[in-house]
């Protein structure tokens, strides 16, 4: 089960920037001399071919390199131009990936996919495996280092076209990231109108308030173990509550890419974070966790939604996560791949909690104390300094390098601790004790 | 620096680390070295990141260096859609039952065939309400569920379609209360039923059987998973108390069970032989003694070959441990392959009488003593020499006649047994003497 979260950081890396796996190669200058002799003969070879790559019209009105990943005839098709294109920016990640009106594309900087087609046949005779397993690793895009190529390419086939375009979720009307598995009843419908509360979901706005007449929730349908303020989190047991849980999951796969609905949620905990009002609680994340988990897993999925990222909640649920291990006496470690976004959120997490202890501690403090003081697991605090460039090997022996100066950076860096969880506000007692 | 190329000794996560305050010490030091055992991980903590905190990420402006996401926009129905009716508790709210459980709140919602069949339906008759058509829909799951619950036909998994079992008057019947004119009734179930029909499941959700644990379709989701329970090691796994261990280990205690009947049975066939063959040898000494006895009484002289005959039959005699053979009459088979035994050397007739007599006696006294005059052999048929030719079967020759005698001791006399075997006799297994000497025996 994929891990993301969405994160509140306005600092958030520099991933967008270097996500690009193929920029257009030919320079500006070569195409527009092409265009200026075949722009009229492009006209005549549409509909695009899937695979062509172009110049796409973004929602910041400047052109972006887009890949075709599908087509289909537009409502009103009368000519080859009445299509409509599914396209991959190929600078972004797969979340915005979008349907196109022709008109955003501009023709004169199509080129066939031909290159890599031909190239493909021909090297592959000659690359031994491990050196074609070598480009194909590099070919995989930012974010998904965990999967081999393989399966990576199977994942992207499968769940290469949104299928729901948007949700109606309470207040806001949301555009999705990504393919969610929804019974096949659902699939003629590109919008999806969500009850807020029990998350069940009907393909027109009547239904939904038809539904909303007699839908008797007003929050998770499971126990309130936090309060804080307006903010409340609802623990829900999958098992007892498995439509819930399953809307939840349909509904959080929409914003997760590596997130599998493969099996069932009785063995999961969802723990729902709401913000309370007279209207009632209203979900702006969660995240889900294994009853029992043999990796020590303390986390399998995390989502934050779209309206209410950048806001400090995501932070907010990855450290209720730990707070929930320390109570069960257990470290913990989110489950893998973690998505770009999650990978930042937990980075910047582990990076404040660890430098703020680094920066009191006044002794000597091995990895397994950390470990101990803060539920992290050793291997993520290792990768955590490591990657800080704050554990060094100096006179035969690894020592903690904790300037104060260094270390102010970095916690800059790591963005604002979200919102605080308050430990004495939990009530709660894990799971199997319960049972 | 050529000298970071060696590797530095491992990290142990146990080994309390010193901290170092201040970066000089590492400057001065140029010995220091970075620890790059481990591959750096992508360093997104850039200290020159631009802090843009409030950024909506709906906004068309963009910081270059966030990670853009799709955009959202607001619902202007909200405030009706929802209403004001929440008042928190001032305690941590408890979890009630499952909705299922509650009872009266009706789990299913009409989707979009369910309102273009009621609007269709509304024009042409009365009007039926869709919360009414909401109702009607729930119960005949509900219905249809329990109904397929009493025929046992519910699968834990999606196998192949689910049938409707619920029919239309029983339906009718259980949902009386709900007062529906019965020609919309009707129209609602068929309706129902032929949705079901063409869906193939439940149209409520929370009754739709999983797909099965082996489906790989990727668009098939919430398959059951049994948590499987691993232990350690392997050895521990091999030892797992499972049912089908269980299973096994009973199918052993049964092998071993059986093995070990087989065996008393044999072993008490086996002391059944012993004793047999005790016996016999007890019955051979007291005929040797007998025999040698009558031998100084009549002739004076011992018989060399003569011991031999007997036991060569009596270890034939001994098989029939091992034959399904229960013939009352151990019938001696003439062996071609000493056509000229010594029998041929016995001199008077008065001892091969004897000799016969106690052989007949001894052959007999396994089973029980045949009343010499009762008539056997009713399924045997005489030999037919010409068939017997065509088999290569030459019966044996006629013991040549001593000089003196009239008639030959005995003569062989062939017959075909019940189950098609062929017998030589050479004596009358009637009367129990030598053929050819019965007329003397019994005058």
């Amino acid at each position: 089960m994929g891990s993301m979260e969405l994160s509140t950081a306005p600092e958030n890396g520099t991933a967008a920037a270097c996500n690009g796996t193929a920029a257009p190669p030919n320079g500006g200058v070569e195409r527009r001399l092409r265009s200026s002799s075949t722009s009229a003969a492009w006209g005549s070879h549409l509909p695009l071919e899937v695979g062509t790559r172009v110049m796409c019209r973004w929602r910041d009105q400047k052109p972006h390199p887009v890949k075709v990943i599908e087509r289909r005839k537009s409502s009103s098709y009368s000519s080859p131009a009445d299509y409509e294109y599914y396209v991959h920016y190929t600078e972004f990640n797969r979340r915005l990936d979008e349907w196109v009106k022709l008109e955003q594309l501009d023709l004169e900087t199509v080129e066939a996919d031909v290159d890599e087609k031909v190239e493909d046949k021909a090297t592959s005779l000659k690359m031994t495996r491990h050196q074609k397993r070598k480009i194909d690793e590099t070919h995989v895009e930012q974010g998904h280092e965990e999967l081999d190529a393989a399966s990576l390419r199977e994942h992207e086939e499968f769940t290469k076209v949104k299928n729901i375009a948007k949700i109606e979720l309470g207040k806001y009307e949301i555009d999705t990231w990504y393919f969610s598995p929804f019974p096949p009843e659902y699939n003629d419908s590109a919008k999806l109108f969500f009850c807020e509360f029990c998350l069940n979901f009907m393909k027109r706005k009547e239904q939904l308030q038809r539904h909303m007449k007699k839908c008797d929730l007003k929050h998770p349908p499971g126990d309130e173990i936090y309060r804080c303020g307006t903010l409340s989190m609802f623990e829900v047991d999958g098992k007892k509550n498995k439509v819930y849980g399953q809307n939840l999951c349909y509904l959080a796969k929409l914003f997760l890419d590596h997130k599998t609905l493969y099996y069932d949620v009785d063995l999961f905990l969802f723990y729902i974070l709401c913000e309370c009002d007279d209207r009632g609680c209203h979900m702006v994340g969660y995240f889900s966790k294994e009853k029992h988990s043999e990796e020590s897993y303390n986390l399998a999925c995390i989502l934050t939604l779209p309206p209410y990222q950048r806001k400090g909640y995501g932070k907010f649920l990855i450290a209720f996560s730990y707070e929930l291990s320390k109570k069960e006496g257990k470290v913990g470690t989110p489950e893998r791949p973690l998505s770009d976004l999650g990978l930042l959120s937990y980075r910047g997490y582990w990076t404040r909690v660890l430098l703020e202890i680094l920066k009191k501690h006044k002794s000597n403090i091995s990895i397994k104390e950390l470990s101990d003081m803060t539920a992290i697991k050793a291997d993520d605090i290792l990768s955590t300094l490591q990657s800080l460039d704050l554990i060094q090997y100096r006179k035969g022996q690894h020592v903690i390098c904790a300037d104060p100066k260094v270390l102010d950076r970095h916690l800059k860096a790591a963005g604002r601790g979200g919102l605080d969880v308050d430990v004495s506000k939990l009530i709660w007692t894990p799971y199997k004790e319960q049972g | 620096m050529n000298r970071l190329s060696f590797r530095p000794r491992p990290l142990d996560i146990h080994k309390k680390l010193p901290i170092v305050k201040s970066a000089r010490e590492f400057e001065d030091d140029e010995t220091t070295l970075a620890l790059r055992a481990a591959p750096p991980l992508p360093r997104h903590s850039v200290p020159e990141l631009a802090a843009d905190v409030e950024a909506h990420p709906g906004s068309a402006k963009k910081n270059e260096q966030e990670i853009p996401t799709p955009q959202y926009d607001d619902v202007d129905t909200y405030d009706r859609d929802y209403t004001r009716t929440f008042a928190q508790p001032t305690s941590y709210i408890r979890a009630r039952g499952a909705r299922a459980e509650i009872g009266e709140f009706v789990e299913y919602d009409l989707d979009n065939e369910d309102e273009d069949w009621l609007e269709d339906f509304n024009n042409e008759r009365i009007n039926l309400n869709p919360e009414k058509l909401e109702i009607l829909l729930f119960k005949l799951e509900i219905l249809d569920l329990k109904a397929r619950e009493r025929a046992g036909i519910i699968t834990p998994t999606f196998i192949g379609p689910v049938p409707v079992i619920l029919q239309l008057d029983s339906a009718m019947e259980a949902l009386q209360y709900l007062s529906v004119r019965y020609t919309v009734f009707q129209a609602v179930y068929n309706y129902w039923k032929a949705k079901r029909e063409q869906w193939q499941k439940p149209i409520l959700r929370r009754l739709q059987p999983p797909p099965p644990v082996n489906d790989t379709n990727p668009y098939n989701v919430f398959r059951p998973r049994e948590k499987a329970y691993r232990l350690h090691t392997r050895r521990m796994q091999r030892r797992e108390n499972s049912v089908q261990s269980f299973e096994k280990l009973r199918l052993i205690q049964r092998n071993l069970v059986q093995a070990k009947m087989l065996m008393d049975a044999l072993i008490k066939r086996e002391e059944k032989k012993r004793e047999a063959m005790e016996c016999e040898v007890h019955l051979r000494r007291i005929q040797m003694k007998y025999k040698h006895e009558a031998l100084l009484i009549d002739d004076g002289f011992a018989l060399s070959g003569f011991q031999q005959v007997p036991s060569k039959f009596g270890s034939s005699d001994d098989d029939y441990a091992d034959s399904d053979d229960t013939d009352t009459e151990q019938p001696v088979v003439f062996h071609p392959r000493f056509p000229d035994n010594k029998l041929s050397t016995i001199p008077s007739v008065r001892l091969k009488r004897e000799r016969e007599l106690k052989r007949r006696r001894h052959q007999n006294a396994w089973l029980f003593r045949r009343d010499p005059e009762e008539p056997i052999m009713l399924f045997t048929r005489p030999l037919d020499p010409d068939k017997l030719e065509m088999a290569r079967i030459r019966p044996p020759l006629d013991p040549p006649i001593d000089g003196g005698s009239t008639a030959p001791p005995f003569r062989c006399q062939g017959r075909i047994g019940r189950g098609g075997r062929i017998i030589f006799d050479r004596w009358n297994p009637l009367l129990g003497v030598p053929i050819g000497q019965e007329a003397s025996h019994f005058v």
